[in-house]
């Protein structure tokens, strides 16, 4: 009973930010060695990684992992001593992925089930920005059926569909006060979904060598009938109809990534991917009110992502039978331009280091954890939409745990 | 038990990662060449935290001397103290409060009439009656005077003819005899913001040109080149604001000539025009009125009662409805017609040149309130997520007088007042986070 007692202090119900709202955690073996995997054969998470080289698994993967990650960002208000902090919120991005084949045969099936996407940032309802954000939850989960055929014993492909559950919590002060001084808030809660797909090539080129390609669509999720719920003084309430619901839609860019592989010795393994994120798609951030009054009107708040890249390598090295380590680590461009960075997504170039250890505690089951720290780097804005002008900082730490059962 | 003990530590250290803020590292603010041990704020109701059409606790405690002074603490600023009313009169004067809102859309306000800081009533001979509050006798470095104008610093009896001034001195009216200008200077200070002269031109403007004079410009250029030359004898630093254009604030924008005529022609088609007694000339001398069809560029008071207008009223051509004739126009000081306006805004204009050239030549900041204000009015401002205009209630900037500030207001005044300063005298102080300061309060 203490065990899970102590499991579940580190899960709370959402999932957080990388590179804009992308969260890159799809695997605790991959996340060890700089999230690279494209290109590898590690275990069932090549579903979310590279659909094409699941055939090319030797075994049948059962496996699920699970890393909260803590966003420790803070702001600083321009020309004022303030500092805001997000508050001491933790997501838990996950990953469960199933892969099944007939011993010998040149196919697989799988189903994976991860959060690529997601954000959670909680400002509190009284820093410097509360009117242009309090808190945002968004959640994606990523349901992706998949098969992989083995062409030949040196190509394979794969495909997947991929359905996408969202949700969305927004909140926010209404500068309007009543009669006791206290702010209005508003509340934008729904839920949505999306369709995609993911597909990939995987190539082993020699015995030592092993090349992967992988695209995945975007995602046009789309929240309809979400609560907007508004609460001001009641004279002004009728400013903002109750009940009232909105509709919006988030574009989850497409990706598109080629990653390599290199045995360097039987212990020793060597990753590098390439990264592309679409971002480019994401225009706008726009809310749809049913009801509509001269104060509540509907919004379109530009956004004008641009296409982020990244660059992970990584190694794996096997201290024995039983034990890998892992390091890695990586460089991504921000997908948010100077003027656009909002407390929702206060993103900027980052690095991170990551490192893992993996156990096998039987012949079928491997335990891995791994280790993520990003370092997004000092951004001082002043948001074209807000005026709200500051310094942004933030960091992250992702600690993480899997399970895989394998035969 | 070895995994519990495992699961304790990865525990332990979670609970460590979860304190890893990012960290600011401030630059420590400067005071510069300033020195702000002791600041004193010297002005009108504007500087008392005067809002809603009274002076109450809640006002004063969000005047932006009281803001500047909490600001200029972070730079080793000295005690700032304000001659606050009690928790028991916290309303002060009493003021305005919003209850409501008319089926068409219209602000009702009430007066607070309660726990007022009210102590008595004398009748001045030769100016007439004048409400005294209960008196303070604490430190003071918000010397904010509601009602004073530049032109009266230099006034002995002025203490017995303005209660809020009264309440600060120790002598009951008719025998006060300090002069304002005598009274703020007499402890030593370090530094100062001086924010006078708003009156002498918002008096006649806010009585339709009818109940009050524009102070004479050469008399303003004196008193107020004598006032600095006072504040900045024993080598004190300041911060000076200018006069806004009385036609930037809602007093003057919200009942307008259009809004009532359309209200008439909903009822009446057949009414074309609202009547004005109106200023013949922009010469101050000629005293003239004549009544004339109101246009777009007469500004109307806020506290016009708009139900006068069609009442039938007696005038030298019988019985006629009341602002929709020449014979009963609508009465001078609700109306600040247009030659009143050109008049104001002359003098405005000259009294902000003397401030502006007098700040210079003793090297003080400049708070140019007037291209601030009437920048706000034609362009809104947008702090923080907050956007917030020149229109009454709704921009959130000014209170239910029309005239005043509001907390937010009274922020955002206060961190242009900090700007000016860290430029001039090379200073950092911080400025205001302004979201924490509230607009009109709306009632439930």
């Amino acid at each position: 009973m203490k065990k899970l007692f102590l499991l579940l202090m580190w899960l709370s119900p959402a999932i957080v930010c990388a590179q804009g709202f992308q969260v890159n955690l799809n695997g605790q073996k991959q996340i060890g060695m700089g999230h690279t995997g494209t290109g590898l054969l590690q275990d069932g998470a090549s579903i979310a990684f590279n659909p094409g080289a699941m055939a090319m698994l030797p075994e049948n993967y059962i496996q699920a992992g699970i890393s909260p990650l803590w966003f420790k960002s803070g702001f600083n208000g321009a020309g004022t001593n303030d500092v805001a902090f997000t508050k001491n919120r933790v997501a838990t991005p996950f990953n469960a992925y199933g892969v099944w084949g007939p011993k010998d045969a040149r196919w697989k099936v799988g189903m994976g089930v991860y959060t690529p996407f997601g954000g959670l940032t909680d400002w509190g309802n009284n820093w410097q920005g509360k009117y242009v954000l309090e808190s945002l939850d968004l959640k994606s989960i990523f349901f992706q059926p998949t098969v992989s055929y083995k062409l030949t014993d040196y190509l394979s492909v794969g495909a997947g569909f991929i359905y996408n559950y969202a949700t969305v919590d927004l909140q926010r002060a209404i500068p309007i006060s009543d009669p006791d001084g206290n702010t209005g808030q508003a509340r934008l809660k729904g839920h949505g979904k999306g369709y995609g797909w993911n597909a990939g090539v995987f190539i082993k080129a020699s015995p030592e060598f092993t090349i992967g390609l992988n695209y995945r669509s975007e995602v046009k999720t789309n929240i309809k009938n979400g609560d907007a719920m508004f609460s001001v003084a009641n004279s002004a309430q009728p400013n903002f109809p109750q009940p009232n619901t909105f509709e919006a839609g988030i574009p989850l860019p497409q990706t598109a990534s080629i990653g390599f592989g290199y045995t360097a010795s039987p212990k020793l393994l060597l990753a590098l991917d390439v990264n592309y994120v679409g971002w480019h798609s994401y225009k706008e951030l726009a809310f749809d009110y049913a009801s509509n009054t001269p104060t509540l009107q509907d919004t379109h708040s530009p956004r004008n992502y641009k296409d982020a890249y990244s660059i992970r390598g990584g190694a794996q090295y096997k201290t024995c039978d039983k034990m890998a380590v892992r390091l890695g680590g990586g460089y991504t461009t921000t997908a948010v331009k100077d003027g656009y960075v909002t407390p929702e997504v206060p993103d900027a170039n980052r690095y991170y280091l990551t490192a893992g250890f993996g156990y096998k505690v039987t012949n079928k089951l491997d335990l891995d954890f791994s280790f993520e720290y990003e370092h997004l780097f000092s951004r001082t804005q002043t948001n074209i939409e807000s005026n709200l002008s500051g310094t942004f900082k933030s960091n992250v730490y992702i600690p993480g745990v899997s399970l895989a059962y394998h035969w | 038990m070895k995994t519990l003990k495992n699961y304790l530590y990865i525990s332990a250290a979670l609970v460590l990662l979860a304190g890893c803020k990012p960290s600011f590292e401030n630059p420590k603010g400067t005071k510069g060449t300033a020195d702000f041990t002791r600041y004193i704020a010297v002005g009108n109701s504007l500087t008392a935290g005067y809002a809603d059409g009274g002076l109450y606790l809640e006002g004063q405690q969000n005047s932006y001397p009281s803001i500047i002074a909490k600001q200029m603490a972070l730079v080793g600023g000295g005690k700032f103290t304000q001659p606050l009313f009690s928790e028991a009169q916290a309303n002060g004067s009493g003021y305005l409060k919003l209850t409501g809102f008319t089926p068409t859309g219209s602000p009702v306000t009430t007066t607070v009439t309660e726990n007022t800081a009210v102590r008595d009533q004398v009748t001045i001979p030769g100016f007439g009656n004048v409400i005294l509050y209960t008196k303070y006798s604490g430190d003071i470095n918000n010397y904010g005077v509601p009602g004073i104008k530049l032109q009266q610093i230099m006034y002995g009896p002025y203490g017995n003819l303005n209660g809020y001034f009264e309440r600060l001195l120790p002598g009951a009216p008719p025998t006060n005899n300090t002069t304002y200008l005598d009274f703020v200077t007499a402890k030593d200070f370090t530094f100062f913001t001086d924010w006078l002269g708003n009156n002498d031109a918002l008096g006649y403007a806010t009585s339709g040109g009818a109940g009050d004079v524009l102070t004479d410009k050469t008399q303003f250029a004196q008193l107020y080149t004598l006032s600095i030359a006072k504040l900045t004898e024993k080598g004190a630093k300041g911060a000076v604001a200018t006069i806004p254009d009385v036609t930037a604030i809602p007093y003057f924008n919200t009942v307008t000539v259009g809004a009532i005529l359309a209200g008439v022609q909903k009822a009446n088609p057949t009414v074309k025009d609202l009547y004005i007694s109106a200023r013949t000339s922009t010469d101050i001398d000629n005293l003239i009125y004549a009544p004339r069809a109101a246009t777009a560029t007469d500004l109307v008071v806020l506290t016009f009662p708009t139900s006068k207008i069609g009442q039938m009223v007696n005038s030298p051509a019988g019985m006629v409805p009341y602002g929709l004739t020449p014979y009963a126009p609508i009465d001078n000081q609700y109306v600040l017609d247009a030659n009143e306006i050109a008049l104001t805004k002359d003098y405005v204009t000259a009294y902000n040149t003397t401030i502006k050239t007098i700040a210079q030549q003793k090297g003080l900041a400049v708070f140019d309130a007037f291209t601030f204000l009437n920048d706000i009015k034609a362009h809104g401002i947008l702090v923080d997520g907050v956007s917030a205009n020149s229109n009454y209630i709704s921009g959130g900037i000014f209170s239910l007088d029309g005239v005043h500030l509001t907390p937010r207001g009274y922020a955002i005044v206060a961190n242009e007042y900090i700007r000016a300063i860290n430029k001039t005298y090379n200073a950092s102080i911080p400025t205001v986070n302004i979201s924490n300061y509230r607009g009109v309060k709306f009632p439930n």
